[in-house]
């Protein structure tokens, strides 16, 4: 809480880092920079993912209104065994859209099976108490918990990958890993994935930020040393 | 005599070992490569005196753009709600948010989503106790036929709760007669309060100010 506090009223890392001291401006904050007042022109919240800093922010007209420490940033592919990765190397600052969001779906669905008239004034129904409400009543079916473990498709045509642990790198633990996946697509359950910018946070962390996961949602990357 | 289970075994292993090659040969594993950022500069100006001013104007642009005065500022998932009165944090307090679910009309197949919304909203109008004028989807979730509009059902001078700040498109912050749910998400996407965190809200946030939900 604190943090989200101090944040929310200082003035941008990004421009503080730009502007500070009397060495020139690194050419790629300032691009960054410029990037967010495009985005900052829209109400939406956007998202910065800091690498070099190590943090996702929430921001909103600039404003910083919460901040993520993120634990590990890698880019993961899919392939076998004994393959290569993708190239780890990503162009910044970018701004990538989400165009499938992880918090798009996973809603319950309420749908009364049919209407009754309202009953009569004066002859409520049960409790008496119950005055028509702009709340619902207390219910026994609690929101479920969003998942720590979940991936979001970008307009770049990769995956932002929202997990708790990076992917194992032992050979062991690949070769493990090889024999589920592989018993998986015997039985017709393997999955397909594109490359996926993995960032590893805390489990409450990961699941704070699920709802954020949207179509619409922009993230903008950020470059150059903080 | 000793040699059979040894064959035995070793077959065995052989066989298991044999399985797993197979499988990892079919299956797919996750390569990862380190996350390395290339630096992509678009054109303009890189001379050092044009650097900074460059980075002025972004930075004074990013000023106007932030917002001054009372802001209030929404966590959905936590359900806080904090409000800041030139930068400093004034007041803190827990509140409940959208429950996230759908509600579908069965007659007409007509669905509400029952989020709080994201980003950035104005509040334009202050309410002492507020009377909320119901729209369909409350009846319906209670699983009547909404009245025809302007009928005295679709008027609660209750469930609001002393004070009304409003946001736009029936989003409003509220108080509310379950405060055992507080800290929870359990609206239809409006924000509650408890009653002295309203009360101090309503007094401390002029009209105009903004909101900001995440």
């Amino acid at each position: 809480m604190c943090r989200s506090a101090l944040a929310s009223i200082c003035t941008s890392l990004l421009a503080t880092a730009t502007l500070a001291g009397d060495t020139p401006p690194d050419p790629a904050r300032v691009a960054t920079l410029e990037s967010e007042v495009s985005l900052a022109k829209k109400p939406g919240v956007y998202l910065v993912l800091d690498p070099p800093r190590r943090t996702l922010e929430i921001r909103s007209r600039g404003l910083v209104l919460d901040s993520v420490p993120i634990r590990g940033i890698e880019v993961v592919s899919q392939g076998p065994l004994l393959g290569s990765g993708a190239s780890g190397e990503v162009r910044a600052p970018a701004v990538w859209t989400i165009v499938a969001g992880a918090g798009d779906t996973d809603r319950e669905v309420i749908a009364p099976a049919e209407l009754k008239p309202l009953p009569p004034e004066g002859e409520e129904e049960e409790e008496p108490t119950a005055k028509p409400s702009a709340s619902p009543t207390p219910t026994s079916t609690p929101i479920p918990e969003p998942p720590v473990s979940y991936r979001a498709r970008l307009d770049t045509g990769w995956d932002i990958w929202v997990c708790t642990e990076l992917p194992p790198d032992g050979v062991w633990q690949r070769f493990v890993a090889a024999v589920r996946d592989g018993w998986e697509r015997l039985r017709g359950e393997g999955e397909d994935h594109p490359p996926a910018v993995a960032i590893a946070m805390q489990p409450d962390d990961a699941r704070r930020i699920h709802h954020l996961m949207r179509t619409g949602v922009a993230i903008l990357v950020a470059a150059g040393a903080s | 005599m000793w040699l059979a289970p040894i064959l035995s075994l070793v077959g065995l292993l052989a066989l298991v070992g044999g399985g797993a090659v197979v499988l990892a040969n079919v299956g797919q594993v996750h390569l990862s490569t380190a996350f390395t950022v290339v630096a992509q500069v678009p054109e303009g100006p890189a001379e050092p005196e044009a650097l900074r001013r460059r980075a002025a104007r972004a930075a004074t642009a990013l000023d106007r753009l932030r917002p001054t005065g009372s802001v209030i500022v929404v966590d959905t998932y936590r359900n806080r709600l904090r409000l800041y009165r030139d930068g400093e944090l004034i007041r803190s307090a827990v509140c409940s948010t959208g429950t996230g679910r759908v509600l579908r009309d069965p007659r007409t197949g007509r669905q509400w989503v029952f989020d709080s919304p994201m980003g950035e909203r104005v509040i334009h109008r202050k309410a002492k106790n507020p009377i909320w004028g119901k729209p369909d989807w409350a009846f319906i979730e209670e699983g009547y036929l909404p009245p025809p509009p302007g009928s005295p059902e679709r008027f609660d001078d209750v469930s609001l709760g002393d004070y009304g700040l409003y946001m736009g498109d029936g989003f409003i912050i509220h108080g509310t007669l379950f405060k055992t749910l507080l800290g929870r998400r359990v609206t239809h996407g409006c924000i509650r309060l408890g009653d002295e965190d309203l009360e101090f809200v309503y007094k401390n946030v002029p009209i105009g100010s903004r909101v900001y939900l995440y």
